[in-house]
């Protein structure tokens, strides 16, 4: 069901099936598009590119939302100078995105908002699996839970953490759910039939 | 090293179990007491995970909607206005002007339903039972402001991609118009029943108190952030759809304790009303739908909207990469990150109170564990 | 001061609470629909039971295969089978399953069908004993559960 596009219309289904499978093979397949972003400029951009220069690869605004890039080691230092220098005092929302093919597997994204300035800024970082990155709970304290939950549902440990194990999936749950490779109906089958005492009714 | 007898002070670890008829949902609270006082707590969610996010991923945008409203299913039209901007902020539209007035009516009028379930709930978990009754009796008239626009009390599914689906039926501004001028005196009922009672006051004031500090440390927001005294509110911060031509008040509390969080929430029941009075009055005419394709392919790039829910800030961070089907569907549960909050709010206090804080904190456990 | 003594040891602010109470005994303010003797009334655009509507002149079905509500449903619980009909050009419809026990009724079917054939109505008992008997076929679909009337 997730490749099947909705055909033009009930009169003519054949041709517009047709037509699509010709094209892949005629055409060269096209480079995968990336987001089209503007640079990004403000006295934020300035002061963190006093602070950490190199660290920070890119600043770029999106559809009016500001985000920059950053090196996996700095992050914390960065959420650090947000909240103090700059008034970005309330992390909204820490979470993941996980890109298979790259090297760097996952994107680790934190959203922060500064009640002074009314502004939203978003912080990613590329970690590869197995990567244990800095935790932010002594920075935020509603970290806890987010990184708890960012551990369950991606595997992404975070070094430092006062209480690392998992928050939504049970704890003895083997498997990551939210990385690509996890299927949408797999189970872990071994603890559900300990536990639950059935077979999964998938 | 002398055996410990029974006497000792020792820590009592008791079980506030998933099954409980005060927890709002499936939501275990492992407490540890000494005596009757509470030294702290650790929760245990997760009961009623159903994988909401993977499922995004594997929907199209238009087929994803109806889960939304499966989250905080107390207030499911806020749920869907949300997705539905996060959407259209990534396909770069914007609903028209109608569509937008509508949305605000009904999302204000789901804001009154919410609060007066859990005006309802909270009292009956400290032991008011009178108040659920008419609380319920006043969400029935609301509910059937729903039903009648959109076919479904509860899980409504209200709004779509680019605006509305459906034209407001006949009738639709009198029976809200009629709403309003019914539901103010009941408001004014609840406040004769519960805020001079001195059993209420004596339970809820100064009961887990959590400052301003304290709620932005832990990230909390919604109505236990203005009851501590922070006068801030998304819609009036960031506006969206149409809410900065509506004039209407955000109530702050001062001590950041239960009853604030009371008087807070009763205070916008009102203001919303004041809201959907003033939308109905002037429901601009025009197109209900934006210019939105049939098949919804956003162009490739992230999006984080957010919107004031009843419960908090409710945000969306979609990421997209030009498919039919969302690449990574993050929702940004106010519940999830308001309970963070209860250890730090329960501890000193005693048992009885760790029953009105989790009903004050307002949770839903849909929205906890998606 | 004398006053609030008055209202502390009097309870009057309990009374001001136990009137509301009082006052909502009358029998006027009774509030409860006592189904099932009275039935909802539900509003017009009540996403109940689904129903495959019919041509009322030549009692044919109106769907005509198109699969769009198959393709529209979020959890892919209809089936549509049908044949081309040599006569017409046109397929004709042979079966309909529709799967109720997993159906959320969001609507998007009904969104969906162009000819307005597929329908969510406004009955909403659907129950039935067994789980088979909650996956409708088309006969099913086109007639509309049917639950015991009781008496009272």
């Amino acid at each position: 069901m997730a490749d099947e596009q909705k055909p033009e219309g009930p009169v003519a289904p054949k041709p517009a099936a047709a037509k699509p499978a010709a094209a892949a093979h005629a055409a060269p397949p096209k480079p995968p598009a990336v987001m089209v972003t503007t640079p990004w400029e403000s006295d934020i951009v300035q002061l963190l590119k006093d602070h950490f220069g190199d660290d920070i690869t890119e600043f770029s605004t999106y559809l009016g939302q500001n985000f920059l890039v950053a090196k996996p080691d700095a992050a914390i230092a960065i959420l650090d100078t947000l909240k103090l220098e700059l008034d970005f005092d309330y992390l909204v929302d820490i979470t993941a995105v996980d890109y298979p093919k790259r090297a760097k597997r996952f994107d680790l994204v934190y959203i922060l908002y500064s009640f002074a300035r009314n502004e939203r800024i978003r912080v990613k970082t590329m970690i590869p699996d197995g990567y244990m990155p800095a935790t932010a709970v002594t920075v935020h304290l509603a970290a806890n839970w987010l990184e708890r939950e960012v551990f369950d549902m991606f595997g992404i440990q975070f070094a430092g953490h006062p209480d690392m194990r998992r928050i939504l999936l049970p704890e003895e749950w083997q498997g990551y759910p939210l990385r690509k490779e996890y299927g949408i109906l797999q189970q872990d089958d071994a603890w559900v039939r300990e536990n639950l005492g059935i077979e999964s009714g998938q | 090293m002398p055996e410990a007898t029974f006497l000792d002070a020792t820590e009592l670890v008791i079980n506030m179990g998933p099954q409980h008829p005060s927890t709002h949902g499936v939501l275990r609270v492992i407490l540890k007491l000494d005596g009757e006082k509470v030294n702290g707590t650790e929760c245990v969610i997760g009961y009623l995970h159903r994988g909401v996010e993977k499922i995004g991923e594997n929907r199209t945008y238009q087929q994803f909607a109806p889960y939304v409203d499966r989250m905080d299913y107390v207030a499911a039209v806020s749920n869907g206005l949300g997705y539905c901007l996060a959407v259209e902020k990534l396909l770069n539209v914007e609903a028209p002007p109608r569509a937008q007035a509508v949305r605000v009516i009904l999302t204000e009028l789901n804001r009154i339903a919410s609060h007066l379930l859990w005006l309802g709930t909270h009292a009956l978990d400290i032991g008011a039972i009178t108040p659920v009754f008419y609380c319920l009796r006043e969400r029935e008239e609301v509910l059937k402001i729903f039903e009648n626009y959109c076919g479904a009390r509860l899980t409504t599914h209200a709004f779509r991609i680019g605006g509305l689906l459906y034209e407001t039926y006949d009738g639709f501004e009198e029976e809200v118009r009629k709403f309003c001028d019914w539901f103010i005196p009941k408001v004014d009922e609840y406040e004769e029943l519960l805020t001079n009672n001195r059993i209420w006051v004596g339970r809820l004031k100064g009961v887990g108190i959590l400052s301003a500090d304290e709620c932005k440390e832990y990230g909390v927001t919604g109505p236990v952030l203005r009851a501590a005294g922070v006068q801030w509110d998304l819609r009036k911060a960031q506006p969206y759809s149409g809410y900065e031509q509506y004039e209407f008040d955000i109530p702050t509390g001062e001590n950041g304790d239960t009853y604030d969080r009371y008087t807070v929430r009763m205070e916008e029941m009102r203001q919303s009303t004041r809201i959907v009075r003033q939308a109905v009055e002037r429901i601009p005419t025009g197109p209900i739908m934006g210019k939105v394709p049939k098949v919804v392919k956003p162009p490739v790039g992230e999006a984080y909207v957010s919107i004031e829910a009843p419960k908090g800030e409710l945000g969306y961070f979609i990421v997209s990469d030009n498919s039919t089907q969302p690449y990574r569907l993050r929702v940004r549960p106010p519940s999830f990150v308001n309970l963070q909050a209860l250890d730090c709010m329960v501890r000193g206090g005693l048992v009885a109170d760790v029953v009105a804080i989790i009903g004050t904190l307002d949770i839903v456990l849909g929205e906890v564990d998606r | 001061m004398i006053a609030n003594l008055f209202r502390k040891v009097f309870l009057v602010d309990l009374f001001q609470g136990l009137w509301v109470t009082f006052r909502n005994q009358d029998p006027k303010r009774i509030y409860t629909e006592q189904y099932p003797a009275e039935r909802p009334k539900v509003g017009e655009r009540y996403r109940g039971a689904p129903r495959l509507n019919i041509n009322p002149d030549n009692g044919e079905t109106l769907c005509i295969s198109c699969n769009l509500c198959a393709l529209a449903c979020p959890e892919n619980l209809i089936v549509v089978t049908s044949q081309r009909n040599e006569q017409t050009k046109r397929k004709d419809l042979t079966t309909f399953t529709y799967d109720t026990s997993r159906c959320m009724f969001c609507g998007l079917c009904e969104d969906a069908c162009p000819v307005d054939a597929l329908e969510l109505t406004q009955d909403f008992e659907l129950a039935s004993y067994t789980r088979e008997g909650a996956i409708w076929d088309r006969q099913m679909l086109e007639e509309g559960p049917k639950p015991t009337q009781y008496k009272c």
